[in-house]
């Protein structure tokens, strides 16, 4: 019980702290230190909730436990890491983004193909796609090149979307000074549609990461070889090592996060000159 | 009579790009039923010291009971057999599987877009919860919650919350995302200018917010709307492939899968997507009516 | 108006009867989704049999990732069916269960293999593809291989064990030399795809000497120091051997009732009949009373799992008679 109390006095404390720090004049720092001690106060009621309820640590085990798992191990996070992020969901990730990027290129030039595609684009980027991953399991086999599969479909209408719109970011003016320039068809689509459509391109490059993410872990509950993150996540629970489970949750927010955060620096390096980017 | 060709011909432009995509689509799919399901026929003749002619081949490649991918007339027969002939109430009732699988869609779904909107609110009022709870409901995203989809609805199911709620849950996990930041988009969408001019009208927080700030979220607020009801879908049927395959599309998608019914688990695939491309319709209805009526569309 | 009152009267007093013997509630976790393998449970339940001893019995079908042990563990049932190394392993985690019977003597598991992979004999494992099942199930297996000095890391003379999906897939389609099946399930599930046994070879568990215990019922022990728990748990392990010795009389009937059952609609009748035919062979052998020389030896073959056993320590306490007992005589 005690726990409790100690648990819900130290996150409201935190919150306003939070609340006195976040009115007072903003800085870089602090627009980072907010969010953390927001996160640790989560943390913090986390684990007092889970002692004060003396919930078992087969249902949910507190942050402690799962910290210490963490450290003790490492090797297998990594060679599942490996397993699925590294050879599953970034080379899906890879072919899947290239090959919407270059069909969104190969239809621009075609307005029937970009009516029919679009349209069934959009559609097919709502549907359930997941619910492939038990077929592509069964046509591409167990290992990581079925879990990649799952990635390439599930990224590429996305992706397709996005890009598609991008290259149809730029106005007619733009378009007809690039005409008086005299550029051909590839120059104006380098200098000018390219450009236009980054923020575009962007905005589904990143939509696509935690879609990847999902995807090759996902399908590994359908069939995998006896490592990744997946087939740890399902296979833990079993054997009732939560603690492994949360450790292998933990491992799978840092890596979207970090893919996203890459993303969005490599979107601000490129697209320094949108509106959005600025301010 | 030119008037008639005229529309004709504005139909055709439509639906002429989308319907020729589809066909080429269906003959590459039946092209691949035959190239995938070939090897299995081949290996049978082979071990029955037959050969196959090419017809004999492909009349078997698009009849097997349990093919690689089946073709799809094979899949519409399916699907008619198990909506049209199967009463509603039916457990083998394709209907009664996407009408369980619906409820905790919709259930998920405003569970979601409630919680979307009061963080949106909460996010666009206080400083403090824009600095605290604005980066982490980026990375809540990032954390896949499919993948732990099924723990987590084992440990509900364990603490007694069973039944639709679990799956809700998942639902409004994926969907209040999308909400949550269209809406803070649409909130913050009103220009200085306009902000002003409530103030000159001396209007209080309230009535700007209900004059000016939430009428011109609303745009923002249907585009998410149409992603966050998708994504609850996904949830949905995510959230059925543990629950012991008792029922929903989810669960017939994994019975399928368990027992190399393909058949069955490409119609449940496609009525999952009829079902999504409704309802994100439903909501463009939705957002049509409300925009026009408060003028927003021309 | 008169009739109604009294209508209402009587109805009441039916109901306040009906409450005061009202059926005491159990919960019952299955290891897997609603099939003949369970079949007992349900033809006690739809036969009456709970009803008689005065239970109101609840199945709950389990899945790919639903372990039992997690769910008892959060009060979610009162019963659970596991497998016996896996509800060892999870003693070892802390969770107290208890099997109070057995109704599966003989256990159903078996490795079936393509003989144009090249395999005859367990000899010929070395360097092949293997299909496990994981998720609690693995265990038999790893403790068969560290029996046979197979590594199964996929170093060079091990095997290669890959985590096979819910279906016999692998097999069919020569991505995986064996696969785990069951004598009563996956091995038809084969035989329906077109393999015929003569292209076969399987490798029983119990032939192997490597059978563990499966399908058992558990409960946790602190419940079992309440003496109304313990009562309910007799009835409901006498009710439930009843239906067993039922749908082994009766398999045909028996799978019916479990199609009746099945909410996904996915089982076809034909499967189901003959699952209900294998599955009786397995559980004739016992009257529901765990065989005490079959404990040992699943706990001798879990203990000898070479370098990474699956229990470090015998287990005290792990499985309890009294039940049985009291509900057998």
């Amino acid at each position: 019980m005690n726990w409790l109390i100690y648990a819900l006095i130290f996150w409201l404390a935190s919150w306003a702290l939070n609340v006195r720090i976040a009115n007072s004049a903003p800085s870089r720092f602090k627009s980072i230190l907010v969010p953390m001690l927001f996160g640790f106060s989560l943390l913090g009621l986390w684990e007092g909730l889970v002692s004060g309820f003396n919930i078992s640590p087969i249902l949910l085990p507190p942050p402690s436990m799962i910290a210490a798992r963490f450290a003790s191990s490492l090797p297998i996070l990594w060679e599942d890491f490996v397993q699925t992020f590294v050879k599953g969901a970034l080379s899906g990730y890879f072919i899947g983004c290239s090959a919407a990027f270059l069909t969104a290129i190969a239809i621009d030039r075609s307005d029937f193909l970009k009516r029919g595609l679009l349209p069934i684009g959009n559609f097919v980027a709502a549907l359930p796609i997941i619910g492939m991953a038990p077929v592509l399991v069964m046509w591409f086999g167990f290992d990581w090149q079925s879990k990649a599969a799952v990635v390439v479909i599930m990224v590429f209408f996305p992706m397709l979307v996005n890009t598609v719109a991008g290259l149809s970011a730029k106005n007619e003016i733009q378009n007809d000074l690039m005409k008086t320039y005299g550029a051909g068809y590839w120059q104006s689509l380098l200098k000018l549609g390219l450009p236009a459509a980054m923020p575009f391109i962007f905005n589904g490059l990143k939509i696509c990461t935690t879609l990847a993410l999902i995807g090759a872990i996902v399908a590994e509950f359908f069939g995998s070889p006896i490592r990744g993150m997946g087939f740890r996540i399902s296979t833990e629970v079993g054997r009732l090592s939560l603690d492994m489970v949360w450790a292998e949750i933990t491992v799978a927010a840092l890596a979207g996060s970090a893919f996203y955060g890459t993303m969005a620096l490599i979107e601000k390096a490129v697209t320094f000159w949108h509106p959005s980017q600025r301010s | 009579m030119t008037s008639r060709t005229a529309a004709l011909r504005r139909i055709w432009h439509r639906a002429g790009p989308i319907l020729t995509i589809l066909a080429v689509l269906l003959a590459v799919w039946y092209a691949s039923a035959v190239a995938l399901n070939a090897a299995w026929a081949k290996d049978k003749a082979k071990r029955a010291d037959t050969v196959l002619t090419f017809s004999e081949l492909v009349s078997d490649t698009m009849s097997q009971d349990k093919p690689l991918l089946p073709a799809p007339h094979q899949v519409a027969e399916e699907i008619y057999k198990t909506t049209v002939l199967k009463k509603v109430t039916s457990k083998r009732s394709l209907i009664w599987h996407g009408w369980i699988t619906l409820s905790a869609t919709l259930l998920g779904f405003a569970f979601g877009t409630a919680l979307g909107m009061l963080l949106a609110v909460g996010i666009v009022y206080s400083r403090a919860t824009d600095m605290s709870v604005m980066p982490w409901v980026i990375t809540s995203q990032t954390i896949p919650i499919l993948a732990v989809a099924p723990m987590i609805i084992v440990v509900l199911n364990a603490v007694g919350v069973s039944g639709l709620l679990p799956k809700a849950f998942i639902s409004m996990y994926l969907s209040f995302f999308p909400v949550a930041v269209g809406m803070v988009k649409g909130l913050r969408a009103p220009d200085q200018m306009q902000l002003d001019q409530m103030r000159t009208w001396s209007a209080t927080k309230a009535t700007s917010f209900w004059k000016l700030r939430l009428p011109s979220s609303m745009p923002y607020l249907f585009a998410s709307l149409k992603i966050g009801i998708a994504a609850s879908l996904v949830g949905a049927i995510v959230g059925e492939l543990p629950t012991g395959a008792v029922a929903g599309l989810g669960a017939r998608l994994l019975a399928g899968s368990y027992y190399g019914q393909t058949i069955q688990i490409w119609s449940a695939l496609i009525c999952a997507a009829i079902l999504a491309a409704s309802l994100v319709a439903l909501i463009g209805l939705i957002e049509k009516i409300t925009l026009k009526r408060m003028g927003m569309l021309s | 108006m008169k009739n109604m009152i009294k209508g209402a009267i009587a109805g009441a007093a039916m109901l306040a009867a009906s409450m005061a013997q009202a059926d005491d509630d159990v919960t019952l976790q299955l290891k897997w989704v609603t099939q003949a393998q369970f079949a007992g449970y349900y033809v006690a339940l739809d036969k009456g049999f709970y009803k008689e001893e005065g239970l109101n019995v609840t199945i709950k079908p389990g899945g790919p990732d639903i372990a039992p042990a997690q769910v008892i563990a959060g009060g979610g049932a009162d019963v659970v069916l596991d497998w016996m190394p896996s509800a060892l392993a999870s003693r070892e985690k802390g969770l107290d269960l208890v099997n109070i019977a057995q109704p599966f003597k003989s256990s159903g598991m078996m490795l079936t293999c393509r003989k144009d992979a090249g395999i005859t004999t367990s000899a010929d494992f070395a360097d092949k593809t293997l299909g496990v099942w994981f998720f609690g199930n693995e265990y038999p297996f790893l403790s068969w291989m560290s029996k046979l000095g197979l590594k199964t890391d996929g170093s060079a003379g091990g095997v290669t064990v890959l985590k096979q999906g819910f279906n016999v897939d692998p097999i069919l389609q020569k991505q995986a030399a064996c696969v785990s099946t069951m004598t009563y399930n996956e091995y038809w599930q084969i035989i329906d795809a077109g393999l015929t046994p003569e292209e076969l070879v399987v490798f029983k568990y119990e032939d192997e000497g490597v059978s563990t215990l499966e399908d058992g019922m558990y409960v946790l022990g602190d419940n079992l120091k309440d003496a109304a728990f313990k009562d309910k748990m007799v009835r409901f392990v006498r009710a439930s051997m009843k239906g067993w010795k039922y749908a082994e009389m009766h398999t045909d009937e028996a799978a019916d009732i479990v199609l009746e059952n099945d909410a996904s609609g996915a089982q076809t009748e034909k499967h189901q009949r003959r699952m209900m035919s294998e599955v009786a062979k397995l559980t004739s052998g016992s009257n529901g009373a765990l065989d005490v020389a079959d404990y040992e030896r699943t706990v001798q073959s879990l203990l000898q799992a070479g370098s990474d056993p699956v229990i470090t320590k015998a287990p005290e306490g792990a499985w309890t008679s009294e039940i049985t007992d009291a509900a057998l005589n």
